[in-house]
């Protein structure tokens, strides 16, 4: 019996020493695992069970200056999903035929980076009730979907407004990329135009979230934290609904009547009304325009390249503030200021007008419109008349006065540069000078030099000369307001959550170009000739308001001429200025001043009468 | 002549053997109770563990009064009925399979145990008998060729069934009692050689049947259990698929910390993270809830138990109990390795439960009667035998 013990005693042992380096080689790893590197095993048993969903603020409302709504919103039903999903291609494909998007569409949505890493994807948004329903009662098949309450803009006017308004869309991969918060992710509605954009951030709010534990299925156990989303403010634009309307109808019926006249080829335009002491815009309106719901839950790709189609004229444009035309007689309202501020004429100067002009001799001569001659001419005549002679003539006293100080007035009257509207695409024009020549011909030696003629042809609004429509209106504005240049605006103020003002836009002067009142005063009454015994008395006879307005017809290389016209009224105490732009419609005189017209009986509660009538200087 | 019930206990009764139980039952029962609390039918799967305890009380009471000795009699008998067990899963109206290679005994609806489970302590009784004729010294290669052959023939059923699991166990059981029973060391080499090669002619032929009969599910090896041993090796591929049990268990263990979560706590088992929580994965939640200090607490109680049981193999009155003690050191130890070894990535992950704590009434039973087979032969170390 002991025999046997002895023999194995050394067998137990080894035995004992397997049994202990088992447990030890356990403890021991166990120590490295539990210990050593704990916090990383915690780090993820957190990211196991943790989501975090944020919740879309509603984007605040844009409402005109008399507090009706001009955008809205919305509820709608929205799909989003896992990105998890991707990793099942029937349930992708199953989700394309429910919600009726393609299935490289889901999977781009679905492994959007920027987005944090365990959110849902926001899928399709304004889903169809039904849709809904079906995918709430088929859950099992769909899983990791959900349906969820979301809202889309909603536009009572319907294109009303649509370029100062702008729209909205989901953010690009761009803007995803530059945006500086994390909470921003695709999926997020953004604006994409006009003050959508611009007040982005005042009416996007500020997300909630929602963190929650979920179990291995990824369903909710329990919310952990929630923060309540902070919506977006209303705002309250410059802009008169009605007003707004009636301008845009303006412009059609001036498209309608210059095809009546024989331009058949006017299919766009734009019209602006500033107040002029506050640089307010009343209505901005711009043709041809666009829907903006349809770019609610995503463009389809049909239409975008409809829109941005040579053929379509490009709706998307805002043209009263992204177009720049020659204001052509418009600016002889300035340039008249520039030669009475500067002393280059008075209002008694008289220049003849032979109708063929010839002072920068006989084979630079020019013609005035009218071919017969307007023979001796004053300011206040030459205005009324729109005298190219005259103009012509103050255009060479300015060259020969050197220094270019045309052009210098004409920047202090907000010219040549971006005005810095409260809208984005605003473009600077151009006011010509020696430096710009030369700059912008540096491939063409013999074109590099300032010439007379640049000078002449910029005194009758020609040449190299462009102006927005709203740069127009803007020294309209300043014509009639004493003499300084307002920053025009469309934001009248930013609403708090109970309706109270809570930022106000104060009126800016940008530049005072020192205009006398005596000066403002002669110009004024020669606008006013305009419309009672000028080139636009057709436009405005039995109008009952004084308006101080200039037509102006400009010339535009292998275009039909553009129809414009630029005004102030009342010109005794004047409130508005407007400016209507109508290209290749023709005359300003029988096209355009018409479409002020109307406007100004909306302005002026004067009953509306149609004007048919004809223009034939420039 | 009657003996003072003080002494009787004394010599029949293990008493650190029977603490290191009753520690391990206790530390079990609340675990099990932990780890399913959040699941449906909480109730009733600890009920039917306990039950399992007292079921499992029967055959170790009844082991403790039986004279282990007369076991080595009926070798021939328990080497059929062995065999039987094993593949009882495979006749018809008696088997039952559930979740891949667990297989269930069962007659008409009634679901009995899971045979392989008893399988173990009769292979370890049956390979005692045969080892212990040898007196403590297999040299010819005759006679270990002939215990070999003898280990083989249940091992061989047992991994056709399939039974990767319980194959190894085998294994382990040979090589522990192989030691205890003599065998050279040489011969553990040549042994453990020869099954390298078996094991690496069997995933080749495996390979060359899967393409040329085009089973991609596997003929020799299930391909599960391939995925097991491949994510074994590199837990990174697939953490949604095979690797995600490995990964999870490891974020539960090691997110425990040196203290664990607190007892019904922690997120992994709490929200259903750990897979098969309350059996296989058992201890998956007790390093989550308990951490370091109760896994260590458990790794002593194991400690103690296997102590225990050595204690019992070296004053074994005969060879025959020895290797019995030694077969079931052995069988403990490499599940408790393999079982915790895998929540941790330290062994490939098969479905082999860890001792005395997971669920599962065949899987208690038959550790129970293991401690019973203990205690008879403690009980019997002086060549005393009742009656």
């Amino acid at each position: 019996m002991t025999t046997f013990r002895q023999l194995l005693h050394g067998r137990f042992a080894t035995l004992a020493v397997v049994v202990l380096v088992v447990l030890g080689t356990l403890a021991a790893r166990l120590w490295s695992i539990q210990v050593i590197s704990a916090s990383g095993f915690t780090t993820a048993a957190e990211a196991n069970r943790i989501r975090e969903v944020s919740l879309p603020a509603a984007r605040g409302r844009i409402l005109d200056v008399k507090n009706r709504p001009l955008v809205t919103n919305r509820p709608v039903m929205a799909v989003t999903a896992q990105a998890a999903a991707a990793q099942d291609t029937t349930l992708v494909a199953r989700l394309s035929t429910a919600i009726g998007v393609p299935t490289d569409e889901i999977l781009k949505r679905l492994a959007s980076y920027k987005q944090a890493r365990l959110a849902p994807r926001v899928l399709k948004v304004d889903v169809p009730i039904q849709t809904a329903s079906y995918l709430v009662e088929h859950s099992s098949e769909f899983p990791g979907v959900t349906v969820e309450e979301s809202a889309v803009r909603e536009y009572p006017g319907g294109s009303l407004a649509a370029h100062v308004l702008g729209y909205t869309g989901e953010i690009s991969e761009v803007q995803l990329n530059a945006a500086s918060t994390p909470d921003v992710q695709i999926g997020d509605v953004v604006g994409k135009s006009g003050v959508e954009s611009f007040y982005d951030k005042v009416l996007q709010g500020e997300k909630g979230f929602r963190r929650f534990e979920v179990d291995n299925q990824g369903r909710v156990r329990t919310v952990l934290a929630e923060g309540a989303p902070r919506a977006g403010k209303d705002i309250r634009l410059t802009i008169d609904r009605d007003v707004q309307a009636v301008a845009e109808k303006s412009l059609l019926d001036a498209l309608a009547e210059a095809h009546r006249q024989g331009f058949t080829k006017a299919h766009a335009g734009a019209a602006v009304v500033l107040d002029v002491k506050t640089g307010a815009v009343v209505a901005m309106a711009s043709v041809p325009t666009y829907d903006p719901s349809i770019f609610l839950g995503g463009v389809t790709p049909a239409a975008w390249a409809q829109l941005n189609d040579k053929a379509s004229e490009y709706p998307l444009n805002n043209r009263a503030i992204m177009a720049a035309y020659p204001p052509a007689s418009t600016f002889k309202a300035v340039i008249a200021a520039a030669g009475l501020q500067t002393g280059v004429i008075t209002p008694s100067t008289i220049f003849n007008c032979p109708g063929f002009w010839t002072g920068m001799g006989k084979q630079w001569g020019k013609w005035c419109w009218d071919h017969s001659g307007h023979g001796d001419v004053a300011l206040a005549r030459a205005i009324g008349q729109s005298c190219d002679s005259y103009f012509y003539e103050v255009g060479k006293r300015f060259y020969e006065a050197k220094g270019e100080k045309l052009q210098a007035f004409a920047r202090s009257m907000g010219l040549g540069s971006t005005l810095g509207i409260d809208l984005s695409g605003e473009v600077s024009g151009r006011v010509p000078d020696a430096a710009w020549k030369k700059a912008y011909n540096k491939n063409y030696p013999e074109y590099q030099q300032w010439l007379p003629g640049d000078t002449v042809n910029m005194a009758i609004g020609q040449g190299d000369l462009l102006l927005t429509p709203l740069q127009l209106a803007s020294a309209y504005a300043a014509l009639g307001n004493g003499g300084v240049v307002v920053r025009p605006h469309v934001l009248d103020s930013v609403l708090a959550q109970d309706g109270s003002v809570s930022v106000e836009t104060t009126p800016q002067v940008v530049s005072d170009p020192h205009l006398s009142a005596a000066n403002l005063s002669v110009l004024r009454s020669a606008l006013v000739g305009v419309t009672t015994t000028g080139t636009g008395r057709g436009a405005f006879r039995g109008f009952p308001v004084s308006v101080a307005g200039k037509t102006g017809t400009a010339q535009v290389a292998g275009k039909d001429d553009y129809a414009l016209f630029a005004c102030y009224a009342p010109a005794s105490a004047p409130r508005y200025a407007i400016v209507v732009v109508i290209e290749q419609g023709g005359h300003g005189g029988s096209v355009a001043a018409p479409a002020a017209r109307q406007i100004m009986s909306k302005l002026f509660a004067v009953p509306y009468k149609v004007v048919h009538t004809t223009d034939i200087s420039r | 002549m009657r003996q003072p019930l003080s002494r009787i206990l004394r010599d029949r009764l293990h008493i650190g053997l029977l603490l290191a139980t009753i520690a391990l039952l206790a530390y079990g029962g609340l675990m099990v109770w932990s780890a399913t609390a959040t699941m449906t039918g909480h109730t009733a799967l600890v009920q039917r563990q306990l039950q399992g305890v007292a079921l499992g009380l029967l055959p170790l009471m009844v082991l403790w009064l039986l004279d282990y000795q007369v076991l080595k009699a009926w070798t021939g008998p328990l080497m059929v009925a062995l065999s039987l067990l094993i593949i009882s899963p495979r006749i018809p109206g008696l088997g039952a399979s559930v979740s891949g290679a667990t297989s269930w005994l069962q007659i008409g609806s009634i679901r009995l145990f899971q045979p392989s489970e008893p399988a173990k302590l009769l292979f370890i009784v049956v390979l005692a008998a045969v080892i212990a004729e040898y007196g403590g010294r297999i040299e010819k290669p005759r006679d270990v060729l002939k215990v070999a052959g003898f280990a083989a023939i249940p091992m061989a059923l047992i991994l056709m069934q399939p039974d990767l699991g319980t194959g190894l166990v085998f294994v382990a059981i040979t090589f522990g009692m192989l030691l205890i029973g003599g065998l050279k060391g040489r011969w553990f080499v040549a042994l453990a050689l020869a099954g390298v090669m078996l094991v690496g002619i069997v995933f080749g032929l495996n390979a060359v049947l899967v393409s040329a009969l085009n089973k991609p599910d596997g003929v020799l090896i299930k391909s599960y259990q391939l995925d097991r041993l491949l994510v074994f090796i590199d837990p990174a591929r697939d953490p949604k698929g095979a690797g995600y049990n490995l990964q999870q268990s490891k974020i539960a263990i090691g997110s425990g910390g040196l203290t664990g979560a607190g007892f019904g706590m922690g997120t992994q088992s709490r929200l259903n993270f750990i897979p098969e929580r309350h059996t296989d994965f058992i201890f998956s939640v007790l390093g989550e809830q308990l951490g370091f200090v109760g896994a260590v607490i458990l790794l002593g109680l194991y400690l103690a138990l296997l102590a225990s049981a050595l204690s019992v193999s070296g004053s074994s009155r005969d060879l025959f109990g020895a290797l019995i003690a030694a077969g079931l050191i052995s069988m403990w130890t490499f599940q408790i390795l393999e079982n915790v070894g895998m929540t941790i990535g330290m062994m490939p992950i098969t479905g082999i439960p860890l001792p005395f704590m997971s669920y599962g009434s065949s899987f208690m039973v038959t550790n129970l009667a293991g401690v019973g087979m203990l205690l008879s032969i403690w009980s019997r170390r002086y060549g005393t035998t009742t009656t």
